[in-house]
């Protein structure tokens, strides 16, 4: 199942991953790549595995990939220790001439290994030269590549200060600048040491906690990047280098490793408009249980974003994508067509608390409950809520998954509306939906007193649009998600 | 629109009782080249509603001579299963509308995406 890569031995990598996406990175590396030695940490995965490169590039819940270079337990500096002092522990810690040349040679085939896969006529360019120089050339997207880093360590959750402190001191050392060595002898084939001379590489490192009190990043960024020039005789060069090495110091563990792709994984290049964070996308259709032949909805669908991510993984099903509003819709379909998803997946214009559907009918839905700064709407979510829910129970069959992300407050909304008992008359009393719902929204945390009358408000303002009943949802399972600079809850619910 | 999301798709103008299923009236219809996959049209024919998709094929004039009653052992039948691939999912209403059997209200089909949204007093 899973194609050994050329060489066959197992090789180990690490993922970064937002915040709450490492379970779904542990059970994907687990299930697609067959992977061991899974070790989770926050905002990271770490596993060995022998699959093909372009497998593990494949990976959907990750959002950057790299080869690890080194694990080790955290740097303990002395209290006052001193600039030549520092740099000698961090060479013996962290400099070990065999392990880093090994990994300068793997990641080497991998790059061509990639180049490969990606298809051999691009351009009639010599692959092997090409390798190499598609990924120095990439450097140039710097940009490209900053944003999501900064993301991963929101991830990490360090407090605000200090975060932005980090950002600022994205590693980049000025040491005397090396020009771009252009013709790179790092083929991988010959022996280790003579392939891998004139190396040329930055060093990124990323300190927190007691290690960055005594030096910046930027520090130790320029002390072990003279080291490894003295211990490998490799340029150093910050602009255009041909390896980047990252590092990462705190008070849990010392890593090092190299990007083996220029692009994070997470960006996806069958998508065309980006809607929702793909990475979460994804892990919401996993959760799904989608089987060949199941048909599954999202009545909200935006640009289509959770479909499309369920129809690349899922061939054997069918999606519809449903949305109220028509640019959401031509976005969706231009993203539909993009990802040649045209045979699974459809489209119609709906309303959410009106779906054109036969009733139990429906494997799953997924479904993204816009909410946030990025839909200040018009239309009031809390109120709409209970109409919404009812129409995907509705069209769900007995068995099937309802799969919703929504921001925390929406999601305790929900969790109360389905496990409340059916209003009884004497709860009967006129409101407005819209108001309660304003209320729970306005206040993150009321108390519980306050909620309780809400809810009984909430359950009349339910009772003048529909009948009062007992879900048929279960719930399943909570996950935390950040996206970005938010959190929102993926929630599972199987109908019974 | 293909004929698997019409299948699906059944009128709910307020007061209806009998909305399924819409009589679609085309005025552009395309049909895609897909690859056939004998498994998952075989996994789809007992979700279908069978009597509404040869109707639907039958008006669109793409029934062939797909049976009123769905066979037994479609499953071994490619030469079935390929007809059914045909009119489930290579046949696309483009342009033309929906329309609810008992209300008469209709929902156009635009660019192929069916708006099936009701105005405040059809909800």
């Amino acid at each position: 199942m899973v194609e050994p890569s050329c060489s066959g031995s197992s090789v180990r990598f690490f993922c970064t991953a937002g915040n709450g996406m490492e379970t779904f990175l542990t059970e994907e590396v687990k299930k697609k790549l067959l992977a061991e030695d899974v070790c989770q940490i926050p905002g990271k995965v770490l596993f060995s595995s022998s699959a093909a490169i372009h497998r593990v590039t494949s990976l959907k819940a990750a959002e950057r990939l790299f080869l690890l270079l080194k694990k080790d337990s955290p740097l303990r500096m002395p209290t006052r220790c001193s600039r030549a002092e520092a740099a000698s522990l961090l060479q013996s810690r962290l400099l070990n001439r065999d392990q880093w040349i090994g990994a300068a040679v793997t990641w080497s085939r991998m790059q061509r290994e990639l180049l490969a896969t990606k298809g051999l006529g691009e351009t009639g360019r010599s692959q092997r030269v090409g390798g190499t120089e598609d990924f120095a050339a990439s450097k140039k997207h710097r940009s490209e590549l900053r944003e999501p880093e900064r993301e991963e360590q929101h991830g990490e959750k360090p407090p605000e200060k200090k975060r932005m402190k980090e950002d600022g001191a994205e590693a980049e050392i000025k040491m005397e600048s090396n020009s771009f060595c252009s013709k790179i002898r790092l083929t991988g084939d010959d022996e280790a040491s003579e392939s891998v001379e004139n190396v040329s590489f930055r060093i990124s490192c990323k300190c927190s906690g007691s290690v960055s009190r005594s030096f910046s990043s930027q520090e130790v960024s320029r002390m072990m990047g003279a080291a490894v020039s003295r211990l490998l005789g490799w340029k150093a060069d910050l602009k255009n280098p041909l390896l980047e090495v990252t590092l990462h110091l705190n008070d849990d563990y010392c890593l090092l490793g190299i990007p083996l792709t220029r692009l994070p994984l997470a960006n996806r290049s069958y998508i065309k408009t980006i809607g929702l964070r793909s990475t979460v996308a994804w892990a919401m259709a996993s959760l799904a249980d989608i089987q060949p032949g199941f048909s599954v909805v999202d009545p909200m669908c935006g640009v289509g974003t959770i479909l499309i991510e369920a129809a690349q993984e899922h061939q054997d099903a069918c999606f519809l994508g449903v949305d109220i509003d028509d640019g959401q819709l031509q976005r969706a379909n231009d993203n539909v067509l993009f990802a040649h998803l045209g045979k699974s997946i459809q489209l119609l214009k709906a309303s959410s608390m009106g779906l054109p559907l036969l009733s139990g009918t429906v494997d799953a839905v997924v479904c993204d409950l816009p909410f946030g700064r990025k839909f200040g709407s018009n239309t009031n979510m809390a109120a709409d809520l209970p109409l919404i829910l009812w129409e995907m129970e509705r069209i769900l069959c007995p068995g099937g998954t309802l799969v919703v992300l929504l921001s925390p407050q929406l999601s305790c909304l929900l969790k109360k509306l389905l496990t409340q008992e059916p209003a009884g008359p004497a709860l009967e009393q006129k409101a407005e939906p819209q108001t309660v719902a304003a209320s729970c929204l306005s206040s993150s945390s009321p108390p519980d007193h306050q909620l309780h009358s809400q809810d009984r408000r909430l359950a009349a303002g339910l009772q003048q649009r529909q009948p009062p009943r007992r879900s048929s949802l279960k719930h399943q399972a909570t996950f935390r998600v950040s996206l970005g600079a938010i959190d929102a809850l993926i929630q599972k619910y199987v109908k019974t | 629109m293909k004929l698997l999301t019409h299948n699906m798709l059944t009128s709910h103008v307020k007061g209806v009782t009998k909305g399924y299923p819409l009589l679609i009236k085309a005025t552009e219809v395309k049909v895609n080249q897909l690859d056939f996959n004998p498994q998952f049209v075989s996994r789809m024919i007992p979700k279908l509603e069978w009597g509404a998709l040869v109707q639907a094929a039958e008006d669109l004039g793409y029934r062939q001579d797909l049976p009123g009653e769905l066979i037994a052992d479609y499953e071994q039948n490619e030469e079935f299963l390929k007809k059914v691939h045909r009119v489930l999912l290579e046949v696309e209403v483009m342009e033309g509308c929906l329309k609810c059997p008992e209300s008469g209200r209709e929902f156009p089909i635009t660019k192929g995406i069916p708006n099936m949204l009701l105005n405040e007093d059809d909800a």
